[in-house]
């Protein structure tokens, strides 16, 4: 069978048209698919003739042998099963997809994925929204104890890893606003103790209202 | 309010976000905070006599000074009997401003106003009290004696 794929690959080098142009059979379509926009990427004949190159040598290593095998079962052209070798090569051919297909504005938004997703192993943010009273605990370098900041949520500003809330309160007569960055491992626990209804989402108007509206005990 | 008092004397002491469509809020709730420089008004939060100085200048920054930092001010407004009077040149340690101050944690702090609390050039206290709350940033000031006196500690 490898021998097979392999001559069918040839074969198909000679008109890399049809390659492209030929519809495989409906079952395998799904599998086909992705392999088919890969193709679609490197349609020159110079890229086709360099993966068949190397689909000889992979189709004898016998890792394609298990996506091969669908696609020789099937009963079409040989053009068909042309399309399967190459397209199953050029997927053994580069590595894991995910790292070189990635575009380059993709990367902060992977990045940024992954770094929420550790931070969220630590910790679980809950769903803060501008308008929320909340009670936060942080940790202060060289302090033992958590220290805890208290406040209602005036802004969330989103930005991947970097979420920040900016806490509002009247501390001993005079208002504070704090900025935290929701993800930071400084930050030990999040609670919401209760929600005011606002209308906005960002609530800097509360600056210049009586400090009653900011102050929570 | 501050930003009104800014714009009585002229000074460009706080830059006005550029807003093309100012939809619900007006341009005054959007204003970025910079820094206490020439002729900016603070107020005195401890009880040395002093209510409000203004800013003659900022000992140390390019641009004025911010949170934690030192500044030589005239005293523009006094109670009768304190220990500094209409007119005297003070020098001043900034304890809140209305500039955020960033932390090596990645949180930003600010207050709503600038109040200073006076020493003299050596770094003493004149007053006893301090008034209000105070931030971490004095510890590395090394302005200690302010953060034991001081009510809270931001």
């Amino acid at each position: 069978m490898a021998s097979a794929a392999a001559t069918a690959a040839v074969s198909g080098v000679v008109l890399p048209h049809s390659l492209l142009s030929h519809r495989s059979s409906p079952p395998h379509i799904v599998a086909l698919a992705s392999s088919f926009r890969r193709l679609s990427l490197c349609a020159s004949p110079r890229r086709t003739t360099h993966l068949v190159a190397r689909a000889d040598a992979s189709a004898e290593a016998g890792e394609p042998e298990a996506e091969a095998e669908p696609v020789s079962a099937s009963a079409d052209a040989e053009a068909g099963e042309a399309e399967g070798a190459v397209a199953v090569a050029e997927a053994e051919e580069q590595p894991p997809p995910s790292k070189l297909k990635v575009k380059f504005g993709e990367i902060i938004g992977i990045l940024n994925k992954q770094f929420i997703e550790e931070a969220e192993k630590v910790k679980t943010v809950p769903d803060l929204r501008p308008g929320d009273i909340i009670e936060l605990r942080m940790q202060r370098p060289n302090k033992r104890r958590l220290s805890l900041f208290k406040g209602i949520i005036i802004a969330k500003h989103k930005a991947g890893v970097h979420t920040t809330i900016r806490v509002r309160r009247i501390i001993a007569g005079v208002g504070v606003e704090i900025t935290f960055p929701v993800y930071s491992p400084r930050i030990k626990e999040i609670t919401v103790i209760r929600h005011k209804k606002v209308r906005r989402a960002k609530l800097y108007y509360l600056k210049h209202k009586l400090p009653r509206f900011s102050t929570f005990k | 309010m501050g930003s009104h008092g800014n714009n009585l004397f002229g000074a460009v002491s706080s830059s006005v976000e550029a807003v093309t469509r100012p939809f619900h809020c007006d341009a005054i709730s959007q204003q970025i905070r910079t820094f206490i420089q020439m002729r900016t008004n603070l107020k005195v939060v401890d009880n040395s006599g002093a209510k409000r100085v203004m800013c003659i200048q900022a000992k140390s920054g390019k641009y004025g000074a911010k949170l934690g930092d030192t500044i030589v001010g005239s005293v523009k407004e006094a109670q009768p009997r304190g220990k500094v009077k209409k007119g005297d040149v003070v020098y001043g340690v900034v304890v809140r401003a209305a500039m955020k101050k960033g932390r090596s944690d990645g949180s930003e702090v600010q207050f709503d106003d600038n109040a200073i609390v006076l020493v003299n050039n050596k770094g003493e206290l004149i007053g006893t009290r301090v008034f209000g709350p105070v931030p971490h940033e004095l510890r590395k000031k090394k302005h200690l004696k302010i953060l034991a006196l001081a009510e809270h500690i931001v």
